[in-house]
């Protein structure tokens, strides 16, 4: 029933009142719709998991052929002492199913991972080709590892750090021009003036301005300064001539450098508007471009160049009336230019998009698109990034050597089908044997840069150990940006992440 | 290159001093969830727990210790018996109650080799910090608020202790602002929760919503004073015996308490003229008696739809229902109804409904814009947002750094910070060298000396107790002796002693400008002297000034994080960590990291990587570091150190 249904969603709402405030409801809902797949329930793996299943994720299946070992009930916290012996897909599913009763946890018994290089190039391969995001986690020894592979993911909702409002004060709309035009700075009571906006002011004074420069903006910090005085001449005297304490004055002049920005679109959103799949708009287009595409037909044909109207302004100094009547010049404005994005849209299509348009509009300042090199490109020796690997070995403890000794490690097993070091009595041959890997791997990809001996001690030393303050951490991480990942909001990393646990330092390349 | 000797050698101290160590965990909540889980697969074996709160429903979406069937039960208690569940072998001791009590004191200290906070108010940090110092134990200090997060190592004499750097102090609004001249919209949600404590709480002096007629804005002249006296005793509202008492001497009728709140009060406000020169005046609102009495859209019987925004007419409606929700659950309570106060508790439905409405509506009388339901929560509450991704990224870092603790490696300890995402240099964490402990700290400096401003005529010894040595000095049970040659008792912790001094003014006892005072907490082993400086004119509202502190002013913990940054942590504080502790006596300077339930067997691995000897013994291979390994001989070919996870 509807009342079911809304008691659900409240104690929903409590329940996960404390990360709505991160992502929001659309976000929650992106997240409640998603189902992700595991392969092996590894420590790292099971925490990433939990790191899911607590936020509500829709559901889950874990793939592993394992049998749960005495090792595993060690550094893994949802595989207990009577779980051994029985398959460990089904014995993690259990207990990270107990964490949240609203997932749906589902597991398949399955070997899949033999030859880890082997197996991620193959599996990258399919996901790639059917673009579903493929992330790679690993915790070896003391090291934590990521890689994102994923062809194209869209971001709407970006969540820049300090966006500048868009409040379009260079180029006021007919709306805005009119209700500036409505305000009589001089003719007014002093009681409204002192509760005028400071957008008000700053564009009443930009009016003035304009007449006395030659209808030029105040661009460098010196004509700032100036037009700031000329706003400060404005704060009415008492009668003794001492200025009054006008505080949205005040207001106005200390947001003089934002408000001046100008109106733009930035390369970024720009390069988005110019790609191909921009360009070549079919049935099978994702909504992103369909709606990107109308917003660029908007900022052609309707915005005289700019993007729609985002139509929030911050909170100000101001009575409520007059706050009001001008957040909702802004608002409307935006509605106004939200459907006609719309339009747009539908003209693009026959269905629309079934993402808002207001919501999109309203970030199309933000939109960004990230485009991960495959793990073929990163494996090939023609497609390796040479660059990016020799210039960050300029710091021989970065790391990036991880990354490399990673790479040996695995053509280590491919050798020897085990990993270095993990019987302690053949560490010291070990050692010699990883040297080799290490060196055919740079001798492979004519990487010139030297690996010092004291990495291959360590990552023999490792025994391709997975501790579990190590798999924490990396399911923490891990989580988040699956989520980043499924909610469509904040930027996930391009493409490979290193945590060095030893000196708690981390670092992302594109490889 | 520390990594080799902290992972090569000597494993098995490392291993056997995690078995033997004996670790505090304070708190068992976001970070103290992670923090239990990973300490006993890390090989702990010897963990005490503690902590004072109860399960709430908006912590399951990440205390993965509790579920559903635990809400209302203690955290301390039940995090122990799911980490039992997993991990039988591990010996956990939980305390449901606060760390602060008397009862561990600073030998329960220095039972531990090791402190871990994971705690969400600084004055609980405060208070551990000092024990720490005192029982010199090292602290581990950590915190996390949305996707940031930072952990700190505090060692006596090596590092900055968690009080070395003045934090900004929490903001507080003068009282005539929350009660005459609100001009924000978190004054007027101030308001509505001293407002909810004054009718369904427990009343407090310093709560106070009725108009104030001491602004000092005002100056009022005593003829002036008198009428309105006169005045306002006719009007018997407006002076009442107590706000409580008045309500329920109306039956808590929702129409008349507001008519007396955002109407009488708001007319009597009017009349101090004065305070309306310069501002806008508030407006005083009528009960809507012509409207209908029907729910606008939104406001059902399941509470308002969080995120919008309402009408006046909305709140009202809101405002009504919410009182006489609030009366019936008081009646239901009987005599407890005092102990139910408002606690930040804003995952309580009807309280949080009467909040938004009172604080809306004085809002709108006051001319600013009204807030949504769920922002007023963020605000009434300091609601920090917080996820499990957060918590176990910082739970990790916080077992690393303590396993460079236990092997002796403190030099080796880092201030992390967790960022929202790679900084423009790449890095997700940024990892700060320890700062050494500041010499005027008036917590760790060898004789901590300290410098207030106040007037001795206007400051009484209770204010001195209350605001100045335990809210602001983090004390607990402060003795004050006068340095007058003659010893003089002001404050004596033992009840019944000094009470009398309390509403007496410091100059009664002859301390003035150059007075100075010592002041001991015998719980945290603290002595802290007191230079008094007598002065007349500090800033309004300002009863005592902290010489060479941060300004009281200071803007709150920025959330941006750049580098170096603090942030915020837990619910209602700023973290910052750091602090001493003593390397314990049997390491050495080498860290072992893999860690797994098995005890490693008694052969040792002597051979260090730095005496150049690469002589592993061969028999190491039935040492714990083998069974601490994901192979095994047993299955050569399994390969399961690869997670790899889809996503669709």
């Amino acid at each position: 029933s509807k009342r079911t249904m809304a008691f659900t969603k409240a104690s929903k709402d409590q329940k996960y009142d404390r990360q709505l405030r991160l992502w929001g409801d659309h976000g929650q809902e992106e997240l409640e719709n998603a189902h992700v797949c595991l392969i092996n329930s590894t420590a790292s793996g099971t925490e990433i998991l939990k790191n899911l299943v607590l936020p509500g994720i829709g559901a889950f299946t874990i793939v592993d052929g394992h049998k749960v070992s005495g090792e595993d009930v060690g550094n893994n916290f949802f595989l207990s002492n009577n779980s051994i012996g029985r398959n460990r897909a089904q014995a993690a599913t259990e207990l990270l199913q107990e964490l949240n009763t609203d997932v749906s946890g589902n597991f398949v018994e399955e070997v899949c991972v033999f030859n880890y290089e082997h197996t991620c190039l193959r599996l990258g391969s399919v996901l790639w080709n059917a673009n579903i995001p493929f992330l790679v986690c690993r915790t070896y020894g003391l090291v934590g590892y990521m890689r994102l592979v994923v062809k194209e993911h869209t971001v709407i909702e970006s969540h820049p750090d300090n966006a500048l409002e868009d409040l379009r004060l260079d180029q006021p709309f007919a709306e805005l021009k009119n209700h500036i035009q409505s305000y009589d700075l001089e003719g007014m009571g002093k009681k409204d003036h002192s509760h005028t906006p400071w957008i008000i002011i700053v564009a009443k004074y930009l009016e003035k301005w304009f007449s006395e420069h030659n209808f030029q903006f105040p661009k460098n910090y010196k004509e700032k300064e100036a037009f700031k005085q000329l706003i400060r001449q404005g704060i009415l005297k008492s009668e003794k001539g001492t200025p009054e304490d006008e505080e949205n004055f005040e207001e106005a002049i200390k947001n003089v450098n934002t408000a001046l920005n100008p109106t733009k679109i930035s390369s970024g959103v720009d390069d988005i508007f110019n790609g191909e799949q921009c360009n070549d708009i079919t049935s099978q287009t994702p909504t992103f471009w369909v709606m990107t595409r109308a917003v660029r037909e908007f900022v052609h044909n309707d915005g005289g160049g700019n993007l729609p109207v985002r139509g929030s302004i911050p909170d100000m100094i101001a009575d409520s009336e007059k706050f009001i009547t001008l957040q909702n010049i802004y608002r409307e404005k935006a509605m106004q230019d939200a459907s006609v994005v719309s339009k747009h849209v539908e003209s693009l299509l026959q269905s629309v998009g079934k993402v808002c348009e207001t919501l999109f509009c309203k970030n199309a300042a933000f939109l960004r698109v990230v485009r991960c090199r495959s793990l073929a490109e990163e494996y090939s020796v023609e497609t390796v990034n040479k660059d990016a690997i020799t210039s960050c070995m300029d710091s021989a403890d970065g790391e990036m050597v991880l990354y490399l000794m990673l790479r040996s490690v695995d053509r280590f097993y491919q050798q020897h089908s085990r990993y270095p070091g993990v019987y302690n009595y053949q560490v010291e041959e070990d050692i010699s044997k990883l040297k080799l890997c290490v060196n055919s791997l740079l001798q492979e990809y004519s990487l010139n840069v030297n690996v010092k001996d004291d990495y291959i001690h360590e990552f023999c030393r490792y025994g391709a150990s997975e501790p579990h303050t190590v798999a924490s951490f990396l399911g923490g991480s891990a989580a988040q940006e699956a989520i980043k990942i499924i909610t469509r909001q904040f930027v996930p990393f391009n493409n490979t992440f290193i945590y060095n646990a030893m000196s708690q330092t981390t670092a992302t390349f594109q490889l | 290159m520390v990594t080799l000797q902290l992972v090569g050698s000597l494993r098995k101290e490392l291993a056997d001093s995690l078995s033997t160590c004996r670790l505090l965990v304070v708190g068992a909540g976001g970070i103290g969830c992670e923090l239990l889980k990973n300490v006993v697969l890390t090989g702990f074996k010897n963990i005490e727990v503690i902590d004072l709160d109860i399960i709430d429903v908006s912590n399951l979406n990440r205390q993965f210790l509790f579920q559903k069937k635990h809400v209302g039960k203690s955290k301390a208690q039940v995090a122990k018996e799911s980490v039992l569940q997993f991990c039988p072998t591990a010996n956990i001791t939980a305390y449901h109650d606060s760390i602060m009590n008397p009862d561990y004191n600073v030998e329960f200290f220095r039972n531990f080799m090791l402190v871990m906070n994971a705690l969400d108010n600084r004055a609980a940090r405060n208070h551990v910090n000092r024990m720490c110092l005192a029982a010199d134990i090292p602290l581990i200090e950590s915190g996390t608020a949305g996707y940031l997060g930072q952990v700190t190592v505090i060692k006596k004499g090596l590092t900055e202790c968690y009080e070395c750097q003045p934090k900004p102090t929490q903001k507080t609004f003068p009282g005539c602002t929350i009660r005459n001249t609100p001009s924000e919209p978190i004054h007027c949600i101030v308001w509505a929760k001293y407002l909810f404590n004054q009718l369904f709480g427990e009343e407090d002096a310093d709560q106070e919503v009725s108009p104030d007629t001491a602004d000092p804005e005002l100056s009022w002249n005593p003829a002036d004073t008198e009428t309105r006296a006169t005045a306002s005793d006719q009007d018997g509202d407006i002076k009442r015996v107590s706000t409580k008492a008045w309500a329920r001497s109306t039956g808590y009728d929702p129409v008349k308490l507001f008519n007396k709140l955002f109407k009488d009060d708001i007319q009597y406000l009017l009349t101090m003229d004065k305070l309306w020169k310069k501002r806008k005046a508030p407006l005083p609102l009528d009960w809507p008696e012509h409207q209908k009495l029907t729910c606008p859209q939104g406001v059902t019987g399941m509470g308002l739809k969080d995120q919008r925004v309402f009408g006046v007419a909305g709140y009202c409606q809101l405002f009504s229902r919410s009182v006489e929700t609030l009366h019936s659950m008081l009646a239901d309570k009987g005599d407890g109804a005092e102990e139910w106060i408002w606690m930040g508790n804003c995952d309580d439905p009807p309280a949080m409904d009467f909040v938004t409405a009172a604080a809306n509506l004085r809002m709108y009388i006051f001319s600013m814009n009204m807030k949504s339901r769920f922002d007023i929560k963020s605000m009434a509450g300091n609601i920090i947002p917080a996820i499990a991704t957060t918590n176990a990224v910082i739970a990790g870092l916080i077992v690393l750094e303590a396993l460079k603790i236990l092997s002796g490696d403190v030099e080796q300890c880092r201030t992390i910070f967790l960022n929202k995402q790679p900084n423009p240099r790449k890095k997700l964490l940024v990892p700060c060298a320890l700062d050494p402990p500041s010499a005027n700290c008036y917590v760790c400096a060898s004789k901590p000396e300290v410098t207030v401003k106040l007037n001795v005529h206007k400051t009484l010894v209770l204010a001195l107790q209350d605001k100045i040595l335990k809210e602001k000095f983090g004390m607990v049970a402060p003795d004050v002796q006068i340095e007058d040659g003659k010893g003089t008792i002001l404050i004596s912790s033992e009840e019944g002693e000094t009470e009398a001094n309390n509403c007496k003014f410091l100059s009664d006892f002859a301390i003035r400008n150059g007075s100075r005072l010592q002041v001991d907490d015998f719980l945290q082993d603290y002595t802290l002297l007191v230079n008094v400086i007598h002065c007349e004119n500090l800033e309004k509202d300002v009863e005592f000034e902290v010489v060479g502190d941060a300004p009281d002013k200071a803007p709150a913990p920025t959330r941006s994080q750049e580098e170096g940054k603090n942030v915020a942590n837990g619910n209602k504080e700023s973290s910052e960590p750091s602090t001493s502790s003593e390397a314990p006596a049997e390491q050495n300077d080498i860290l072992l990291v893999d860690s797994d339930e098995e005890v490693p067997s008694s052969s040792t691995m002597a051979v260090s990587m730095e005496s150049g000897g690469h002589k592993r013994k061969l028999h190491d291979a039935e040492t714990g570091e083998a069974s601490a390994k994901r192979q095994h001989l047993s299955q050569p070919s399994a390969d399961d150190d690869n997670d790899i996870i889809a996503l669709d």
